[in-house]
């Protein structure tokens, strides 16, 4: 992985003396708070329901077992005791004091982490696909490519202060893991016809009020070109995005105004008038990136297959939690940090020390973070596998969910967010407790939940394939379901199935969902979100309103 | 005299905008200049607004001393795209003043982007502002201003 050198240790230091002088002017009284917010929050700070919130970016979801011995060092010392991981690869500490975030920054930089634009009207975290370098399906490795954008949007002097946040995601692979076509900028390495690297570019996607997804803009940029032509699009946005509504203010705004034809035909023009002051990368600068992300040191292993005398619970777990490697003899491990009657995506400080103890043992010392708010030990070698579950189970880290329906994607909700009308944690639970049964859970197969306590869809709920936003009715909870949504492959948003349901309803609503599935499904191989595709809602729709009459 | 930042030292302003009474030269609004063409004096100044598209000063570069951008809200940054594009497309060498709702953590990144004079918030403490152009030692990206040297090539 991308290791600092003298360049950006100067860099973050000088970051981390800088926000500590600009805090310790707002507890004198010297900045107001609307001086103080936006210079907090280009430093992950949120001021929230009872605390501070604190965001601390993981570069395209990568960490090494020192950085997350750190997370739960900081978790320890400075809240209480555990992190929340969050659908852009970030984690999230709820309890940290105002005064001692200076400290916290400090004590990320001497590991090579920071906050830095993990907030605010600025670029965001890079994003990437959470098996970069390890999945079959892969042409090129997106992560030399995140870490050269976060290096130059990392205080662009120019794109500090935009009209909205804005997210780039890049993806290697054939399939999107990366929610990519939802983001305001999508990058895919593709391979032109002479065989040379460079991008599909997809602009103006996104979740929130107004879901869009993205639409391209360019078939194929070659890969020198990549920071002059993102500076083109940022250009362009930072000029003519709409300032004075928050709600229209995304780059998706501005492309739907125009249209992607008009909004192109601006950004080749900027990128032609800019031509010779665009930073342009080179080949040696792109070599030294890869190298960072070279392979590990791989045994050559002949493949192999779980034990036939393996318990029942090891072999629940390999099947689901567990994938292919694109070398034999290795298994990408998921750890689920979904447990049921947990909030979806925490982890306490016992877990993170015990996981870096693990990685290091198991899969060089690294971890990622994937946007659906689990963690993968990427490179675990097939004899490893037993031990490693041993481990994992006792720790509350091995739950065989992955991808099935308790591995729900949800935001804080209520309990941490000022922003939020809903419960988001309290509904994740009452689904746990409904649907406990593992035999049932695996017998639906692959269902993704997504759930947001409010419009902003932090849980990225337009693109579950069940989604449940959370909505405010007379100050009472109550919850809009959507049906058939995707973030990968065909991506789609879901569409509404009816009027919203009240919070007791939630699980009991899904169930009359899932009943119509079971009743429905050609043969155990259709998934779910196949079968909403060829029925259509209206059948789901029917069961859940119509008991609703008969009760009535 | 109002006072500002001016080549990394506290200024008098010998300049007036728009509407300001007293002595020294008038600064024009855009509309002015850009309908004065050619009949633009030499040595005039400008003052910019965000919506303003600078790159119609294009043509009269060679007569503007002074081009201000002037910053109505806190936390607009169109006037950045607009400062790279004067110094880096259209290699404008005169005074690029940045004046309005602008407090001392702006002046970095203000800087790197090519401007060289800061007429900041009335309430702004000039001389603790001029520190923060020391701020950062080094930087990522390539851009207008030369405060330090940029890791990415551009």
């Amino acid at each position: 992985m991308y290791r600092y050198d003298d360049i950006d240790r100067t860099f973050l230091a000088e970051r981390v003396a800088e926000f500590r002088e600009q805090t310790r002017r707002f507890l004198a009284g010297e900045l107001s708070e609307d001086e103080f917010r936006p210079l907090r929050l280009r430093n992950g700070l949120y001021i929230q329901t009872h605390a501070p919130m604190l965001r601390v970016a993981i570069p395209y979801g990568l960490l090494a077992s020192r950085q997350l011995r750190m997370l739960a060092h900081i978790a320890r010392r400075y809240d209480r005791n555990y992190g929340h991981f969050s659908t852009r690869q970030n984690i999230q500490y709820n309890w940290p004091k105002l005064a001692e975030v200076p400290d916290i920054l400090a004590e990320l930089a001497t590991v090579e982490m920071h906050a830095i634009q993990t907030s605010g009207n600025c670029i965001r975290n890079v994003t990437a696909d959470h098996l970069a370098g390890v999945a079959s399906d892969e042409l090129e490795d997106p992560r030399p490519w995140c870490e050269l954008i976060r290096q130059w949007s990392t205080l662009h002097p120019e794109f500090y202060y935009l009209p909205r946040k804005f997210k780039i995601a890049v993806t290697g692979a054939a399939t999107d893991r990366a929610a990519s076509e939802v983001h305001d900028i999508g990058l895919h390495l593709v391979h032109g016809t002479d065989g040379s690297t460079g991008f599909e570019v997809l602009v103006g996607g996104g979740l929130g009020r107004m879901p869009m997804i993205g639409k391209r803009i360019r078939s194929f940029l070659p890969q020198l070109e990549l920071l002059a032509y993102l500076e083109a699009i940022l250009r362009v946005y930072n000029r003519h995005g709409r300032r004075d509504n928050i709600h229209r203010a995304r780059i998706k705004v501005l492309v739907k105004s125009l249209g992607i034809e008009e909004f192109t035909r601006q950004v080749e023009s900027e990128y032609a008038a800019s031509r010779a002051t665009a930073p342009r990368l080179d080949a040696a600068g792109i070599a030294r990136m890869r190298a960072f992300f070279a392979p590990p040191d791989y045994r050559p292993l002949a493949p192999s297959e779980p034990a036939t005398g393996a318990g029942a619970a090891f072999l629940a777990w390999y099947r689901h939690n567990t994938r292919v490697h694109k070398l034999s003899g290795y298994r990408v491990v998921f750890i689920s940090l979904k447990k049921h009657g947990e909030p979806p995506g925490d982890m306490n400080d016992v877990q993170m020390d015990a996981l870096a103890e693990l990685a290091d043992r198991y899969s060089f010392g690294q971890i990622r973070v994937t946007h659906d708010q689990n963690l993968v030990l990427a490179d675990v070698e097939q004899s490893a596998l037993s031990a490693l579950h041993a481990a994992l189970e006792p720790l509350g880290l091995a739950t065989p969910n992955i991808g099935t329906l308790t591995d729900m994607i949800c935001c804080p909700g209520l309990d941490f967010c000022s922003l939020a009308n809903a419960g988001s944690i309290a509904i994740a639970r009452q689904i746990d407790e409904r649907f406990n049964d593992f035999d049932y859970l695996y017998d639906l197969g692959e269902i993704q939940v997504k759930m947001s306590g409010c419009m902003n869809a932090c849980g990225h709920h337009h693109v579950g394939h069940i989604g449940i936003l959370g909505v405010d009715k007379h100050g009472e909870e109550w919850y809009q379901i959507t049906l058939g949504g995707s973030a990968s492959g065909q991506v789609a948003l879901g569409e509404v199935i009816g009027p919203s349901v009240p919070k007791a309803r939630v699980a009991s609503t899904i169930a009359r969902i899932l009943e119509v599935y079971l009743e429905r499904r050609e043969g155990s191989e259709e998934t779910f979100l196949q079968a909403v595709r060829r029925l259509g809602i209206e059948p789901f729709k029917e069961r859940v309103y119509a008991a609703d009459t008969a009760a009535a | 005299m109002r006072q500002i930042l001016r080549q990394r030292e506290l200024a008098a302003d010998d300049w007036r905008y728009p509407g300001e009474a007293g002595g020294g030269p008038q600064a024009l609004s855009f509309e002015q200049v850009t309908a004065a063409g050619a009949a633009l004096p030499a040595s005039a100044g400008v003052v910019v607004g965000a919506t303003d598209d600078v790159r119609r000063l294009a043509p009269l570069l060679d007569r503007l001393a002074l081009i201000v951008v002037h910053f109505e809200k806190n936390g607009d940054g169109r006037g950045y795209s607009q400062a790279q594009v004067l110094r880096q497309q259209l290699a404008y060498r005169g005074e690029l003043r940045a004046a309005g709702a602008l407090k001392r953590d702006h002046l970095f990144l203000l800087a790197r982007c090519g401007f060289d004079a800061f007429d900041l918030d009335s309430a702004e403490d000039a001389l603790a502002a001029l520190a923060q152009l020391g701020r950062f030692t080094v930087a990522y990206q390539g851009a207008s201003g030369t405060l330090v040297q940029p890791r990415l090539r551009g």
